[in-house]
């Protein structure tokens, strides 16, 4: 069975179909990539799912139980946690206390003291690799650091189904590959993951199966070398000059 | 660590000591004095909850003041219940009318949620102006303390201070629980807070809620020290001003900065009042202004990183952008 199914999912804004009538199914410890270019309606697909917009139309299902409409906190402590494409940090506190809030509030929080939480934090921090900076203020980190306190957040919720939203935008090569690395880590951990990201090369590497957005419809679904090799996909995102790199081997 | 802590208990321990013996030494007119710091300091400390902690700043605070002022008066005159009780009840009916107004006020932020704060203090002051049950502007009367005058004074500040004591404890404990870093969460990242599942509306209408019920407190003492209340003085807009100034002077979303910003305050306001009849507000603001330019942070920043030079003056007017 599915961990989580959209059906039909529809989001309009005003007179804008952001996503139209997209289903999609992610399996038990898989990992899905979501591309398309932007303004293609995977941001807003992602807000669907954790609660921040309701659908228009369609149902998301989480385990086989209806979640739309639910508010984004019930979600959150169900053990569906996401991170944001622009990170959303608590500036005033530390690293550390970042971390402890989703494990304060998420799905793992129930029954657990603000101090079992903090030692919880600590442990998601080596998990991520930010231990040393535990206790630095969360708004002076570096941007890679940013992007693993996000992670972390997601993570110290102790969530079955985490929502990746872009944490690799903006790294360098180095750092997309620790990421990639760290996104493997958490598959093993148990958890079913769902990357959106633009960096081919991290979801080439990580994905078992990608589905593509444009203008808010989903145009094509399935094994990765597959999906990069559809004429509409090439079309719409990649642009025929990827295809002819790849070709060369670059 | 450990040493860290026993200091920490032992400046309490003087503080309250201090604060403790005073009625002893002081006369008639300095233990009034003393009972007012006290008065202000439970409000901007409860103030602190949903301002300094939460980052709601509410400038209706003083409405939670009324309330508990007038619910220990009707209370006392008109069901005749003893003061243990009707004190209580202030407390709790400032905290009901929080939870009331909270639910559709808490929605808004930012300049609408202190705007919309503001108007409900000024209703809720014309409301108790044309009831039947609080006796409109003509005020309410209270029954009299029967001890002797000196005894008195000594109730109301002991009062006031039990009263400041259950805040301070009540802040310091919410502080240590989850609920105090929802709290700050909140303040910090409302999206975040609520992605990262917290209950943000039970969250902050608790937070108000706790912060009504303190002020509340306040008021009945307040009611009960007068013996007769009007809803012009205890629905004051003045009031909430006061409340505000005192917190972010001492230091919002410190435990202690607001209870040394109302010592500051009314001491510095006291002693200005005494040296200039006519001008003393006007220096009073310059230098409420001087202490929000060089340190924002508050008094109780200034003390606890112990740094008093111009370094510090112009770090914060850097970061602060000014």
């Amino acid at each position: 069975m599915a961990v989580l199914e959209g059906s039909r999912l529809t989001k309009r804004f005003s007179g804008l179909v952001a996503v139209n009538a997209v289903d999609f199914q992610i399996d038990e410890g898989e990992i899905v990539g979501l591309i398309g270019p932007n303004g293609a309606g995977k941001t807003t697909l992602v807000n669907l799912i954790t609660g921040v917009h309701p659908p228009s139309e369609g149902e998301v299902y989480f385990r086989g139980e209806r979640i739309s409409g639910e508010k984004p906190y019930r979600i959150g402590r169900m053990g569906i946690s996401r991170t944001f494409q622009v990170v959303q940090p608590f500036p005033g506190m530390t690293v550390k206390e970042n971390a402890a809030i989703g494990a304060m509030f998420g799905a793992g929080g129930r029954g657990k003291t603000a101090r079992q939480a903090l030692e919880r934090a600590e442990k998601i921090l080596e998990f991520v690799g930010l231990a040393d900076l535990k206790d630095r203020s969360s708004d002076q980190l570096s941007v890679a650091s940013r992007k693993r306190l996000e992670m972390a957040k997601a993570l110290a919720m102790e969530p079955q189904v985490v929502l990746f939203d872009e944490v690799m935008a903006g790294l360098n090569f180095g750092e997309i590959d620790q990421a990639v690395e760290l996104i493997r880590k958490v598959r093993d951990d148990g958890k079913t993951i769902l990357v959106i990201e633009h960096v081919m090369r991290a979801i080439k590497s990580v994905c078992d199966r990608i589905f593509v957005l444009h203008h808010g419809e989903k145009i094509a679904d399935g094994p990765v070398d597959e999906v990069l090799n559809d004429e509409n996909v090439i079309q719409a995102y990649l642009g025929k000059r990827y295809r002819e790199l790849t070709e060369r081997g670059d | 660590m450990e040493t860290k802590t026993i200091r920490y208990l032992l400046i309490c321990g003087v503080g309250l000591a201090v604060a403790g013996a005073f009625p002893l030494f002081g006369n008639n007119f300095t233990i009034r004095f003393g009972t007012d710091i006290l008065m202000f300091a439970v409000m901007a400390s409860s103030w602190n909850i949903i301002g300094g902690y939460t980052g709601y700043a509410s400038f209706g605070n003083v409405v939670f003041f009324g309330v508990g002022a007038y619910v220990t008066a009707i209370l006392m005159e008109k069901a005749g219940l003893s003061f243990a009780l009707a004190y209580a009840a202030g407390g709790i009916g400032a905290a009901v009318f929080a939870v009331i107004i909270g639910l559709p006020v808490l929605r808004l932020r930012g300049h609408y949620f202190a705007i919309a704060t503001l108007g409900v203090a000024e209703a809720m002051k014309a409301l108790v102006q044309n009831l039947d049950i609080t006796e409109g502007n003509a005020g309410i009367y209270l029954p009299m303390l029967d001890m002797t005058v000196k005894h008195q004074y000594w109730f109301f500040y002991y009062m006031m201070l039990a009263t400041l004591l259950l805040t301070l404890v009540a802040t310091y404990l919410v502080l240590r629980a989850k609920f105090g870093y929802s709290l700050i969460a909140i303040r910090e990242n409302e999206q975040a807070a609520d992605s990262a599942g917290i209950n943000t509306t039970v969250a902050k209408t608790a937070a108000f809620a706790l912060s009504g019920f303190f002020t509340g407190l306040a008021g009945g003492v307040y009611a009960y020290q007068q013996a007769f209340i009007q809803p012009g003085p205890v629905f004051s807009v003045h009031m909430t001003v006061k409340m505000i100034v005192m917190a972010v002077f001492g230091g919002m979303g410190r435990l202690f900065g607001p209870l040394l910003g109302a010592v500051s305050i009314e001491v510095i306001s006291e002693l200005l009042s005494n040296y200039f009849l006519v001008a003393h507000t006007l220096f009073f603001g310059a230098l409420v202004i001087l202490a929000i330019v060089f340190t924002p942070k508050g008094v109780v920043d200034m003390v606890t990183s112990r740094r008093f030079g111009i370094a510090y003056f112009l770090q914060n007017i850097r970061e602060h952008r000014i």
